[in-house]
């Protein structure tokens, strides 16, 4: 949070994350070394550099599916918060990963000549109009460039010195560099002749992501259309909900007719309501929990106090909050949001509010 | 001849390089100036930066001739 900078932001948790990674990582690139030397023996034998690079590049583009699935598995269905929890570990720990399949490739197939290998890369076929011979590394370094990019500016530093939109729509290109990233294997895989298991994995795995969103977003929309959409009256006090249809420490998402939503929580014997966009990169504070007394972020642990929506001290971050009253076992809501980090006093379970 | 292949390589290769020193530059005296929050922070942190720096600096050069961000 902003309080001055760290390297690398880690605890308990977002340790074990990591090492979870890194010995899926490993594991993965043993498996598949293993396997291929038996599958492919006798004349067929591939040597261990191209063994490596298929290793390294297969590893990073399941990982980037992976990373890419996380955030709309996670707002169709809680369980996969953790994976949210500490994805921008995940994100960088894949860009070395992809960064390995290209020193290694590069310098086999573009490191023994006289020719700088990058140059060498790009101009090695000149046969961009012709699909079977398109040069497909040169696609592969686009992406890379633009991966190298994003990890290069996941420090929480950029995204408070860049525009939250800027960054936003920066780390947007990376759908750009999984096009490209589809087209690299696509057409790499038609010029080698071994098999097209390749190209339907990378298919497959396109086709999932497509659906993943658009499924997610079909949800979210219907889910803002039913129910209990409210219209902000004037200061008027709105029905949200029935105490006991909230979840002890846990909150209910009530959308707005104007798109914006309230996170009402339920926690302590008391009922807070705040906004549910989350001040670091927009998470949605309605789908986490109350930790240790504070609302905490699903994504990457932000805390804030709910009957204050500030962030306990030496944090700085400030969301707005709402007011709250419970009547006849209902909890209603003030829908115009107090400026950020306002007090306003929890309704009390079972008191004379 | 100079092939378009090496026109983008040299370009790149210019573009990091002056990227690489105005980046040690920027993390030395820069970064505090840009982000108060900034000021002191460990060499673990101004390494991080580095290389987004590298690949921003024409951001980050008009960032820091302006003053940055109000705290
Ligand atoms: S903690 Fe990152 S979005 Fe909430």
């Amino acid at each position: 949070m902003s309080h001055g900078y760290q390297a690398v932001l880690w605890n308990k948790h977002k340790r074990t994350y990591d090492l979870a990674v890194a010995g899926g990582i490993v594991a993965y690139i043993g498996t598949f070394i293993g396997v291929s030397m038996a599958t492919w023996s006798g004349p067929n034998i591939l040597s261990t550099e191209i063994l490596l690079i298929q290793a390294f590049g297969s590893c990073a583009f399941i990982m980037l599916t992976i990373i890419l699935s996380i955030g709309p598995l996670a707002r169709l269905n809680s369980i996969f918060n953790p994976l949210l929890y500490n994805r921008r570990h995940f994100g960088v720990m894949f860009f070395i990963v992809a960064l390995a399949h290209v020193i290694i490739a590069t310098f086999w197939y573009h490191g023994f000549g006289i020719v700088n290998p990058l140059v060498s890369i790009l101009s090695m076929n000149s046969e961009y109009d012709r699909i079977a011979q398109f040069p497909f590394e040169s696609l592969g370094f686009v992406a890379l460039l633009i991966l190298f990019v994003m990890a290069a500016t996941s420090h929480d530093f950029w995204l408070a010195n860049l525009k939250p939109g800027v960054w936003k729509a920066m780390h947007m290109f990376v759908y750009v560099a999984y096009g490209l990233l589809v087209l690299h294997v696509v057409l790499g895989a038609l010029q080698a002749e071994r098999s097209s298991l390749y190209t339907w994995l990378v298919i497959a795995s396109a086709v999932w992501l497509t659906v993943l969103h658009v499924l997610t977003g079909a949800r979210e929309t219907s889910k803002d259309h039913h129910g209990a959409v409210a219209a902000r009256d004037g200061g008027h006090w709105m029905a949200v909900a029935a105490l006991d249809d909230i979840p002890n420490d846990r909150a209910r998402i009530v959308p707005m007719k104007d798109g914006e939503r309230i996170a009402v929580f339920k926690y302590d014997g008391k009922v807070s309501a705040v906004s549910n966009v989350c001040a670091h990169q927009n998470g949605p504070l309605g789908e986490g929990k109350i930790v240790d007394g504070c609302i905490t972020c699903p994504w990457h642990g932000y805390q804030y106090n709910p009957d204050n929506g500030q962030s306990p001290p030496p944090f700085t971050e400030k969301i707005p909050t709402y007011k709250v009253k419970i009547e006849g076992g209902h909890v209603f809501v003030d829908p115009t949001p107090l400026p950020p980090g306002t007090p306003v006093a929890p309704a009390i379970i079972g008191g004379n509010a | 001849m100079v092939s378009f292949a090496e026109l983008i390589v040299s370009a790149l290769g210019l573009y990091a390089g002056i990227g690489i020193i105005f980046a040690l530059l920027f993390v030395t005296f820069g970064v505090a100036r840009v982000d108060p929050a900034a000021k002191g922070a460990p060499w673990g942190f101004r390494l991080i930066i580095l290389p987004g720096t590298v690949a921003l600096w024409p951001l980050m050069l008009m960032k820091w001739i302006g003053g940055g961000r109000r705290a």
